[in-house]
């Protein structure tokens, strides 16, 4: 699960002087390549090659600043500005001494390997998979290692029949061996370029559609670049001098395409000032989701809002969400004034644009925090309608249980008394001591069929708490197995639905630690103000008590919560349990989040 | 089967989970000249008993363990598929018709339903265990009034003279003509004339057997 909060999204103090020294650099490089330009018109090099080589360089270059000034921690701009300044540094073939003769030579490729770094990095800048590794690494082998073994045996006054400077690197001018080195270079370039175009049909193909639109620029002019320059290698002299010119001007305009991402970005900030007109129009559920979704251009966009009781995320519906279920999906969170409000479920390529997301956030934060009172409503509503369907269950059970105990108890033993009579009158001429015997036995068996039935009426209801709470509480006391500490404030009679689940708390907790505690004493205590009633059971056993669907603790909860009290339980194991419910006196409505502290951030 | 010149007793097993109301029903017996052979608590165990021992008659608590529903009825409706020599006595703490017209639905032979209270009437009691036993039916008063109740409307009920009714009903809790005139204390003769009335105003066909009467009586008694 990823959780991205974005509230502040900043530049690190030293980018911004890094990128005018960056700048300066540029202009100085690509001053010294226009001089080496006038200087070295003779070479084979066109003037035109060697004029967008320079252009390509300063687009490069500046393209690079911006996007390394937005993304700092993108490896996309520092790449952009190495490979304009490797552009300018081709320049330095056009050189008379020998030595920048050289090291033009040896870099004048380099540059291609750069931009298919840049395009299959795109748009992270980082490098995902073995095969994007391999790829990438075969290009910059390419034009590093292979570039200057070839350079070693190429003489290039044989080759070109220039008055070239001395290529410092050679070592034998050997017309085979530089041929075979060229060959070879040529098979590793054109199985890179399979490569490459390879994968960039696979991310074509896997990309979601907004992620298409953000990556679409870039794929596009970077293939014409890279089928261009490849053409330019492959090809004779003067198609190669075409090919090579137009693969400069495609190249240039590889960083606009990328800045040209950013700008759509900006575009859809446009986006943003329309969603805000929106906003103000939106009259039903789901309405939210579907003007968010135009304005982040991401029709998946799922919507979830916090529930701060639960510590949940549910849906508009009231229903639960669970936002990091769903692999490949990014999950940022709304906040405001440090609350948090709803969390927007959204395609990972959206991930580029912080600000985007941040922009679209903060307009409609009011709107969101507006649905998320609403789905914490429906929540309520929805563990009200469960508490209820709860609440009946536990009275069907309830009066199943009585009916089998009055079945099987009294009712039974009554049936028998009325055989036993019916015998006795039968022995009663006949067999008169057999029939008082019969009698007898039939009295004792009544007294036991009362006995149960009292119980039975104890259990419908506990007639003495109509003597007042203590006293009933009493009676649960001296009827409990484990010792009891009773402890019960004067205080003034409650309400009779406060008294009866007072009285229910302290039954059920002390029944629990006569079954499962194992203790050796139990504590209760009875407090309360003109507010509440606070009844709380503690016992000294063994712990580990927990409030569980379908047990009694639940239906006791389910009874407390009903008339607008709570009910909490700590219960560490072997530390004893302690079960506290705080019962308000006056019934009030369940809501603990205000609508009002929004509106006040 | 039996030794001596003693006539056969009545064999009886019954099947309750209230062990004192078993016990109670068994002395009853017992003293009404039946043998109790076994007694038990649950549907399989009767099912077992009836098997292995094949008594005249069970007497079957509907509720019963495992679930406390309707255990004994399932156990008797198998006795009376699979051991047609026993005789199956239902006996309920309420009066549900549905029930009673279930184990009914077929046939009367060998059949009662009746409500617990009945037992403490000893001698009524005993006597239904024996008219089952021997093939005949026992329903339970309290079953047979409310179906008569439930018919709505004006119908050939109506024409029956309150004596022809006590009659009928006294006909479909399965009495036999000696046992209804014994009841309301006239001749037999006078029961077979009012009976012969009932099945023409009823437009019945003439039953030869009391179950087969008992039977008639009630699918026009349900047709209502």
């Amino acid at each position: 699960m990823s959780i991205a909060v974005r509230s502040a999204y900043g530049l690190s103090r030293h980018a911004k002087p890094v990128a005018l020294g960056v700048g300066v650099c540029a202009v100085a490089a690509a001053t010294a390549g226009a001089i080496a330009l006038t200087r070295g018109e003779a070479r084979a090099q066109t003037t035109v090659l060697a004029v967008t080589t320079i252009v390509a360089g300063c687009t490069f270059v500046a393209g690079g600043i911006v996007a390394w000034l937005r993304r700092p921690a993108n490896l996309t701009g520092p790449l952009m500005m190495a490979a304009g300044f490797l552009l300018f540094g081709t320049s330095m073939a056009q050189a008379d001494q020998s030595l920048p003769f050289t090291i033009g030579l040896v870099i004048g490729a380099v540059p291609a390997a750069v931009v298919a770094h840049l395009v299959v990095a795109f748009p992270d800048g980082r490098l995902h998979s073995p095969s994007e590794r391999l790829v990438v690494g075969a290009a910059y082998l390419d034009v590093t290692v292979v570039q200057i073994v070839m350079l070693m045996f190429m003489g290039f006054e044989r080759i070109n029949g220039c008055p070239c400077p001395d290529n410092l690197l050679l070592v034998r001018d050997d017309a085979g061996v530089h041929s075979a080195l060229m060959g070879g270079q040529r098979v590793l370039t054109v199985a890179v370029t399979v490569g490459l175009g390879g994968l960039l049909a696979w991310r074509w193909r896997a990309a979601s559609r907004p992620l298409r639109r953000a990556i679409a620029p870039v794929l596009w002019t970077t293939a014409v670049t890279i089928v261009l320059l490849v053409g330019s290698v492959l090809t004779a002299d003067a198609v190669s001098d075409g090919l090579g010119a137009a693969s400069r001007i495609a190249l240039a305009a590889v960083p606009i395409a990328y800045l040209l991402g950013l700008f759509t970005a900006r575009i859809a900030r446009v986006g943003v000032s329309d969603l805000v007109v929106e906003l103000g129009r939106l009259s039903g559920p789901g309405q939210l989701r579907v003007a968010l979704a135009r304005a982040l251009r991401d029709p998946s966009l799922e919507l979830a809002y916090w529930i701060p009781e639960s510590q949940t995320y549910v849906g508009i519906g009231g229903q639960a969400v669970d936002v990091g279920a769903v692999p490949g999906r990014t999950v940022t969170v709304v906040e405001r004034g440090g609350r948090r409000v709803a969390a927007m479920v959204h395609d990972p390529a959206l991930d580029d644009n912080p600000e985007l997301l941040d922009a679209v956030g903060s307009a409609a934060w009011l709107a969101l925090e507006n649905e998320r009172l609403q789905a914490e409503l429906r929540a309520q509503l929805e563990e009200l309608r469960d508490s209820r369907a709860r609440i009946v269950d536990a009275g069907d059970t309830a009066r199943r249980r009585l009916e089998r105990n009055l079945h099987d108890g009294a009712q039974q033993r009554l049936v028998a008394l009325s055989v036993a009579l019916g015998l006795a009158e039968t022995k009663l001429d006949s067999d008169p001591y057999k029939a008082a015997a019969l009698l007898a036995a039939a009295r004792a068996e009544l007294a036991v069929a009362l006995e149960e039935l009292r119980e039975i009426a104890r259990g419908l209801h506990p007639a003495i708490l109509s003597r007042g709470l203590a006293v009933a509480l009493e009676g649960l006391g001296e009827r409990s197995p484990v010792p009891v500490e009773l402890h019960v404030d004067a205080v003034e009679r409650p309400p009779p639905s406060v008294e009866a689940a007072a009285y229910y708390v302290v039954a059920e907790a002390l029944t629990n630690v006569a079954r499962y505690a194992q203790a050796s004493t139990a504590t209760v205590r009875v407090t309360g103000d003109d507010a509440q009633l606070r009844v709380e059971v503690s016992d000294d056993g063994m712990g580990g008590a927990a409030i569980t669907k379908g047990s009694g603790l639940q239906g006791l909860r389910d009874r407390v919560e009903a008339i607008g009290g709570r009910l909490e339980i700590r219960s560490r194991p072997g530390s004893g349990t302690r079960l506290t419910a705080t019962l308000p006196l006056q019934p009030r409505p369940a809501a603990d989040h205000e609508p009002g502290d929004a509106e006040r951030d | 089967m039996q030794s001596g010149t003693e006539p056969a007793r009545t064999r009886v097993v019954i099947a309750d989970d209230s062990v004192l109301l078993r016990e109670g029903i068994a002395a009853l017996l017992d003293d009404s000249g039946f043998e109790v052979i076994a007694q038990c608590g649950t549907a399989d165990e009767l099912l077992m008993i009836v098997r292995s021992y094949r008594p005249d008659i069970a007497i079957v608590d509907i509720r019963m363990p495992p679930t406390h529903t309707d255990e004994g009825l399932r156990a008797a409706q198998e006795i009376r598929e699979r051991y047609p020599g026993t005789s199956v006595l239902v006996l309920s703490q309420y009066i549900e018709s549905g029930y009673a017209l279930d184990l009914l639905a077929e046939s009367a032979e060998g059949v009662g339903y009746l409500l617990k209270d009945r037992i403490s009437d000893v001698r009524e009691f005993a006597a239904g265990v024996r008219r089952v036993a021997d093939g005949g039916t026992a329903l339970d008063p309290a079953v047979v009034s409310r179906l008569v109740g439930s018919r709505r409307g004006k119908g050939p009920l109506d024409e029956l003279s309150p004596r022809e009714r006590e009659v009928l009903e006294l006909m479909a809790e399965g009495r036999s003509n000696q046992g209804i005139s014994a009841r309301l204390v006239i001749t037999e003769r006078a029961v077979e004339k009012h009976v012969t009335s009932i099945f023409q105003k009823l437009q019945l066909p003439a039953a030869s057997d009391d179950h087969r009467r008992v039977l008639a009586v009630l699918t026009y008694l349900r047709a209502g």
